[in-house]
């Protein structure tokens, strides 16, 4: 490992050097799928919130999607909700009298597709605890929800030795913080910088999904600017820069020897990010790249051309690695026009798979199976007392799920949100450009770096690749490209 | 409900002051449109939160803020401390090095009597960005305090009270009572006081007497008695015998019976190693402390009886009843314990809230917690078990039962100074003016009240 200015570069994930051409229409197909196990907890969640739903009067369940279908057919496993449905049963057969033999009778009644013999009745009536009370907040029976609130927040803990029990723990946590803003009419959530980065740090030691995002979409941004003397990258949210190092150094040791790059840093605190930019022309210096960095305090959205001052004969990329812990580009309609109107060579987008817009209970149901999903992931290999995951699951998971399921959704926030990014870019002017087998080598060699390799799942297919664990797609990264840039 | 939402974007809003470079956007947006906002352009932002919230201010140089996460220990107890959330701003001058949440409690009672609607949300809004279920003690007490406002607000506060009742009484066990207990008594002086005195008192009362009978109603779980036991232990007088019989409220279920039994056994081993010849009795009892059973108790006309009383009478429905109850006993020494809140002002003033400050502290730590303070806040009068009265009514109501003051001996008296020497700097005593008895304060607040009487 070389240290330089606070960075380290991994060695043993060289970026590699770009031999195919830049060839939009080469659309590979690998299916790198290893993990066979089902994820119990979530399939179980997805059926039981099914049920409840469709007892409710007015809900509909069209809604109802879960992205990890949306661009792929020849997925890791279709949603779960669309498959064979099941049997109808009757409301009360899902009430938490805390009688587990009740819950467990209910499990075998769903098919074959569950088989629960990980989760406890614990961890069974206290999920099913939470989806009533997720029903209750969202018909705004909220003294009904409050009471289950209280129930939930007494029974489940975050310590709690099951991933099950710390995920309802967390979702009941942020239930309660949205019955209070319910009441208050205006949600605001306190948010800390300095240990969300800190936080996000100790989660890209731990689990490979930031890295894959990183080095994914470094590779991209390599090919694209494949023989370029000059480049300008945008980084809408870049923190403390973690993933540029790799880039950087993959860019100073090129043949043709290093472009001049400029980076605009763009993110919430000037402070932060002239730290950030320190560091960066430091490690930069040492790799002797000529390199400019400026920050931008501003969210992408509210940001105009000027401020960013494009610099013809500059290609440019931006990059983004979307996440759920605030809103670092305003409104979605003023991000997608300036992208537009910046017509980069390329934009590497990380996407969490998982929908920000819809109804409550949508956005319920999938965070719930999202992150349970994440902390099945954590619980795989970490012990239940590890610092390391604490501090993931509580800084940055928790902060996310409390986001997701108090502000989420027109109603509150007031604008409508994509639902998914690759499609608005597809009918906006851009063209998709397939990641390419380069890429997916790298996200193999990141793999390898995490135990246990076997859990996560590495699909490539329809351009993207996709990061997951075990069948729940996680992270998808694409590249894309404006049509006038060419 | 009213649903009308806004997102009051902070970002946004620091981007703007940047931008306009000045922190002048203090603008006054009393608006309140009712409509969904779905157009992409997003409205003023509300003013009370202006002051929040500068990125500035979680520069890294205050100790105060963003704490490095710490694990937690390894006990089953969730009582320990997440991330501690950084700080708002210093507007509300709130220390944050301890009991931020009684003061925020305070504030928000103080908004409220004010009827200042835009200060008790600015106040809601901090207690649920700051509290937390499963954090450390000042977390908590937010997170419960709110918890029973909204119940309050919406009338559930009795089926909340049920709800919390059931849900703690299956997570109790003898070492997380033990260790939550001592835990507080480290902390502050809050119960220890009570005991000092109450000790001094009856070693008082117990002088030339040689077989002892203590009838103790507290919720202390026995933590006042080993020092008695060591005082007559060394004390010049012999003692022949002493019982202690325990009165404990609560329906009797197993678990609480549990715990007392282990509780008695540690108490007749303490008392061996003390050479106190000494029998522990438990008395179950399930409903209102007026109708307990005397014979029960197994008062003999040989023993000196001492009535223990320490948080209490306040249970009590029919307290008038209860302190009667204790003349036709015709003990030698009555001690009482009680909090010193005045909380029996109508039902929509808040005002009672101000002399819950440090009681909502207590009852966190005992794990009666959300279930005290969602009754205390939310539940009607009549139901409530936790509704205390000040000082001057309980000594009106031993008066009226034919007790009179003892006072505290000047010895009794410089041991509980010692005492509050022992804790951090805040806590005083002071003699009652209106009644009999001392009070422990807390910068200059009462908060627990302490007699003595005799018939």
């Amino acid at each position: 490992m070389m240290k330089g200015g606070g960075f380290q570069v991994v060695h043993g994930v060289e970026l590699i050097q770009p031999h195919e051409q830049w060839d939009c229409t080469n659309v590979g197909f690998e299916n790198n799928c290893t993990n066979m196990e089902r994820n119990e907890l979530s399939m179980w969640v997805d059926n039981i919130a099914k049920q409840l739903i469709e007892d409710l009067p007015e809900t509909s369940t069209e809604s109802l999607q879960t992205d990890t279908t949306m661009v792929f057919e020849e997925s890791i496993v279709p949603s779960t909700l669309g498959e064979s449905r099941p049997r109808k049963m009757t409301k009360r057969s899902y009430s938490c009298d805390g009688s587990g033999s009740e819950q467990l009778y209910c499990s075998h009644q769903l098919g074959d597709q569950t088989n629960l013999s990980r989760l406890d009745e614990h961890d069974l009536s206290l999920i099913t605890l939470l989806l009533e009370c997720a029903v209750a907040i969202s018909v705004d029976n909220l003294g009904e929800a409050h009471r289950m609130i209280l129930e939930l927040t007494q029974t489940a803990s975050p310590y709690g030795p099951s991933c099950a029990e710390r995920v309802v723990a967390y979702f009941s946590k942020a239930m309660a913080s949205r019955v209070v803003n319910s009441w208050l009419g205006f949600c605001n959530p306190l948010v800390n910088h300095k240990g969300i980065h800190c936080a996000f740090q100790v989660f890209n030691n731990i689990s490979p999904f930031i890295k894959f995002a990183h080095f994914t979409s470094n590779q991209a941004i390599l090919e694209a600017f494949h023989r370029l003397d000059r480049v300008h990258i945008i980084d809408l949210d870049i923190m403390q820069g973690l993933q540029w190092p790799a880039l950087f150094h993959i860019l100073a040791t090129r043949l043709e020897g290093p472009p001049h790059v400029r980076m605009t840093g763009m993110g919430t605190s000037l402070d932060l990010l002239v730290e950030t930019g320190k560091q960066l022309s430091n490690f930069a210096k040492r790799l002797d790249m000529s390199f400019e960095f400026h920050p931008i305090a501003k969210k992408f959205g509210d940001v105009d051309m000027s401020m960013l001052q494009i610099r013809s004969g500059e290609p440019l990329a931006v990059h983004w690695l979307q996440h759920s812990l605030y809103d670092p580009t305003g409104p979605d309609w003023k991000t997608m026009r300036l992208l537009h109107d910046l017509a980069p060579r390329v934009i590497t987008l990380v996407e969490q798979d998982m929908s920000h817009g819809g109804s409550f209970l949508d956005r319920f149901v999938g965070s719930l199976h999202y992150y349970s999903t994440i902390f099945d992931s954590l619980g795989a290999f970490l012990p239940s007392d590890d610092q390391s995951r604490h501090h993931v699951e509580h800084c940055l998971m928790y902060k996310e799920i409390n986001n997701i399921l108090a502000i989420g959704g027109p109603a509150r926030s007031g604008e409508d949100k994509f639902r998914h990014w690759r499609s608005e870019l597809a009918r906006n002017g851009f063209m998709q450009v397939p990641m390419s087998g380069n890429s997916m080598a790298q996200a193999q060699l990141i793999l390898n770096m995490f135990p246990p390799a076997h859990g996560y799942s590495l699909v490539q297919g329809d351009g993207t690749i996709k990061l997951g664990w075990k069948e729940t797609s996680l992270f998808t990264a694409s590249a894309w490209t404006s049509h006038a840039s060419r | 409900m009213d649903t009308l939402f806004r997102l009051v974007n902070l970002q946004q809003q620091h981007y703007q002051q940047q931008s306009d470079q000045s922190n002048s956007s203090r603008t006054s947006s009393s608006s309140k449109s009712s409509t969904q906002q779905n157009q992409p352009h997003h409205a003023q932002v509300e003013e009370c939160f202006n002051f929040f919230m500068d990125e500035d201010d979680f520069s890294s140089s205050s100790k105060h803020f963003y704490n490095p996460y710490q694990p937690p220990s390894t006990t089953t107890t969730p009582t320990t401390t997440t991330g501690t959330p950084p700080p708002p701003h210093d507007d509300l001058n709130l220390d944050f090095s301890g009991n931020w949440s009684t003061e925020l409690l305070l504030e928000t009672a103080k908004a409220f009597a004010d009827k200042n609607s835009g200060r008790v949300k600015e106040l809601v809004w901090m207690l649920n960005e700051l509290g937390s279920p499963y954090g450390d003690t000042d977390q908590k007490i937010a997170f419960y305090f709110l918890q029973a406002l909204f119940s309050r607000m919406t009338d559930s506060g009795e089926q909340c009270h049920r709800t919390l009742t059931s849900a703690s009484e299956k997570n109790c066990s003898f070492e997380s009572t033990r260790k939550t207990v001592l835990k507080f008594q480290e902390v502050s002086p809050w119960t220890t006081f009570g005991h000092v005195a109450c000790n001094g008192a009856i070693m008082d009362a117990f002088e030339g007497e040689t077989k002892l009978h203590i009838i103790d109603i507290s919720n202390t779980y026995c933590t006042q008695w080993p020092t008695l036991l060591e005082a007559l232990a060394t004390r010049t007088d012999e003692t022949e015998h002493l019982r202690l019989t325990t009165v404990v409220a609560g329906g009797g279920e197993a678990v609480v019976q549990k715990v007392m039994r282990e509780i008695g056994q540690r108490m007749e081993k303490f008392a061996r190693l003390m050479g106190v010849p000494f029998t522990f009795n438990v008395i179950h009892h399930t409903s209102d402390l007026s109708n307990l059973n005397l014979s029960e108790l197994d008062v003999k006309d040989d023993e000196t009886l001492a009535v223990n009383c320490v948080g209490a009478l306040h249970a009590a429905r029919r307290r008038d009843s209860v302190v009667s109850m204790f003349r036709s006993l015709r003990p030698r020494i009555v001690t009482v314990v009680e909090e010193e809140a005045d909380l029996n002002f109508g039902s929509d003033g808040f005002e009672f809230v101000r002399g819950v400050s440090g009681v909502l502290e207590r009852l966190m730590l005992e794990r009666a917690a959300g279930r005290a303070v969602v009754d205390l806040v939310a539940c009607p009068s009549d139901d409530s078990a936790e509704r205390r009265e000040p000082a001057a009514r309980w000594s009106r109501r031993m008066h009226g039962g034919g007790f009179s003051p003892v006072a505290f001996s000047d010895e009794v008296s410089d041991d509980v100074r010692a005492l509050l020497r022992r804790y951090r700097e805040g806590w005083s005593m002071a003699q009652c003016s209106d009644s009999a008895g001392i009070f422990l304060s807390w910068k200059d607040q009462a908060v627990v009240w302490a007699s003595a009487w005799r018939p």
